[in-house]
């Protein structure tokens, strides 16, 4: 059950990953077509797209983590050999995890703090552009610790993204 | 003290095979509580560093190189390659070289070369006799052509990365040289192991196959042209250049070449979320990292420890090439360029080195980096595509780590190389 949510969610990040990386696409093309062919270069391309790449670049990051295609070095894992390197192995996990909530809390405190300035050509509160590092964070936790418990467990999360 | 403790939990994490952008992030973070600072600041931090519009040409020119890989434009520059460079002994490494260079003057990413020259030349290499190891060797080596060969959203990085304004236009004309010049040690050392293990000859097809290949892959080819020539004429920014080359490339390979349907295109824009997602999270822990060591006055210890060793210009430049050598051997490009720009750039202009020419020594620097292990993300694709063992790859791969070397040294030692051509057009 838990595992078949953990997949979902997966498709579903990389699903919003790649229809914002071709948002971004069409918004700066359009930004250049705008500026030569309908001679005026729109005041908001420039930082929906920025607005729009944090989005998709933390969603896709965050599904690497259960994914596993973050880059590491993996030497020393397999150096140690099949049973002490998988401990270790579920030491990162951990570490990641680490992260995972301090990304969530200290996202949470970067979006409270800047709620009220205004993105000035979107109109969008500037602490909504970082909704996201909340949202990766909390996803990057709960596939952490999905790695560890089948770790554990002397088991493998099946990727679902090839 | 601090700085000792953030550079030691980054070893151990790193060594422990935590992924680097988690090493970064987590030692980053432990040292921030140390020191008792605010959180917070090392998510504005890791915010920003994403958040810069110039970087925004890493995802596009990634997604441009996996559509042309997947949509035809990559066979047709092979098919190129293969009528002028396949006569000599050991002809398909040359093949291999020559379409590396074509395929990085249009697309720049390294990875996307590798799968896109790798999977149609190294099954033909092995028809004919060729070793793997040779296919892999040869083709992982002049994947890092495409970072010298404009256009190389690496030196976009590098650019904004810099403390300095660097014109992105001077560094793409700056690598076009040192580029050609690797292609060439590269060809040679190729030829050479050719003959020496005795891989057969090819044959020249004829003038008429040749300039046939020429047409059908100009529209690829014309890619560079728009890209290069836009930016230089100030058309439009580099990031604009890129997206537009995903644009000319969806329309290259779906309306003229007729190979792109939606399949390839989820395909291509699939694995460039995945490569894009993995450089951009590092950069940003990169930026909590680089921001402490910053704080912790890391750069100024640097260049305090490389000017008692020596306050020779030649002989900083020399520690440098090698430093960059060793942390290229583990860590991936994109994020060396913006951990270590800021830190050795003054450095080596108070040895009076011009920023540009820095900019080229450094893409060839990390770029040798790529296919280096432990980390070399150029090499493991290699090998995957390839379907060798990093370990057999290695045991032949000297001869080309050699000339990548030698022309290095050139690159480093002979400005005029880089900034000869920029300085025409200026």
């Amino acid at each position: 059950m838990l595992s078949r949510f953990s997949k979902l969610l997966s498709l579903t990040a990389r699903a919003l990953s790649v229809a914002g990386l071709v948002m971004i696409t069409l918004v700066i093309s359009w930004q250049v077509f705008a500026r030569y062919v309908l001679n005026a270069s729109p005041s908001w391309s420039e930082q929906a797209a920025l607005y729009l790449m944090l989005w998709f670049i933390l969603f896709a990051a965050a599904a690497g983590v259960r994914e596993r295609f973050h880059i590491r070095l993996t030497i020393l894992q397999s150096a140690l050999g099949e049973k002490h390197g998988r401990w270790l192995d579920c030491a990162c996990h951990l570490v990641v995890a680490a992260f995972g909530i301090a990304m969530t809390i200290g996202g949470g405190q970067l979006v409270l703090e800047t709620w009220s300035h205004r993105i000035p050509a979107l109109g969008l509160p500037r602490g909504s552009a970082y909704i996201p590092i909340v949202a990766a964070g909390a996803m990057i936790v709960f596939f952490a610790l999905e790695h560890f418990a089948h770790e554990v467990r002397g088991k493998e999360v099946q990727a679902a993204w090839n | 003290m601090e700085l000792t403790i953030l550079l030691v939990l980054l070893a151990l994490l790193l060594a422990a095979g935590v992924p680097v952008a988690f090493s970064l992030g987590a030692a980053s973070l432990a040292v921030f509580f140390l020191l008792d600072l605010p959180v917070i600041v090392a998510f504005q931090r890791m915010a920003a560093n994403m958040n810069v519009f110039a970087l925004m040409a890493i995802p596009f020119f990634v997604f441009a190189g996996d559509l042309m890989a997947r949509s035809g434009i990559a066979a047709r520059l092979i098919q190129v390659a293969e009528a002028a460079f396949g006569r000599s002994r050991g002809g398909l490494g040359q093949v291999d070289v020559g379409a590396s260079m074509m395929f990085g003057a249009v697309s720049g990413s390294a990875v996307a070369s590798v799968s896109a020259v790798g999977s149609t030349l190294m099954p033909m290499m092995k028809e004919k006799g060729y070793d793997t190891d040779y296919a892999v060797n040869v083709t992982i080596t002049a994947a890092i052509l495409g970072i010298l060969i404009p256009p190389s959203h690496n030196m976009i990085i590098y650019a904004s990365a810099s403390p300095v304004s660097i014109s992105i236009g001077d560094l793409f004309l700056a690598g076009i040289m040192p580029g050609i010049l690797a292609g060439a040690a590269l060809m040679v050392v190729a030829w050479l192991v050719a003959v020496q293990r005795g891989y057969p000859k090819g044959e020249f097809p004829g003038w008429s196959v040749f300039l046939r290949a020429l047409v059908a892959a100009f529209p690829g080819l014309l890619t560079a042209l728009i890209i290069v020539l836009g930016i230089l004429l100030g058309v439009f920014t580099p990031t604009e250049s890129s997206a537009i080359a995903v644009v000319y490339t969806i329309i290259v390979g779906a309306v003229v070449y007729r190979s792109l349907g939606p399949k390839r295109f989820f395909q291509a824009a699939s694995s460039s979320v995945q490569t894009t997602s993995m450089v951009m999270l590092i950069i940003g822990a990169a930026g909590m990292f680089g921001w402490l060591f910053a704080l912790l006055e890391g750069p100024a210890a640097l260049s305090a420890g490389l000017t008692a060793i020596s306050d020779n210009p030649a002989i900083i430049m020399l520690l440098i090439l090698i430093m960059l050598l060793v942390l290229g051997a583990f860590m991936d490009m994109a994020p060396l360029i913006i951990i270590t720009t800021p830190i050795l750039l003054p450095v080596v202009m108070d040895a009076g080195v011009d920023p540009v020419h820095f900019g080229v020594v450094m893409m060839l620097n990390l770029g040798i980096g790529l296919v280096t292990p432990p980390v070399g993300s150029v090499l493991f694709v290699g090998c995957a595509v390839g379907g060798a063992k990093p370990e057999a790859v290695i045991r032949t791969i000297w001869p080309f780590y050699f000339a990548l070397i030698g022309v290095l040294l050139c690159v480093a030692y002979v400005p005029q190389l880089s900034l000869w051509l920029p300085e025409q057009f200026s």
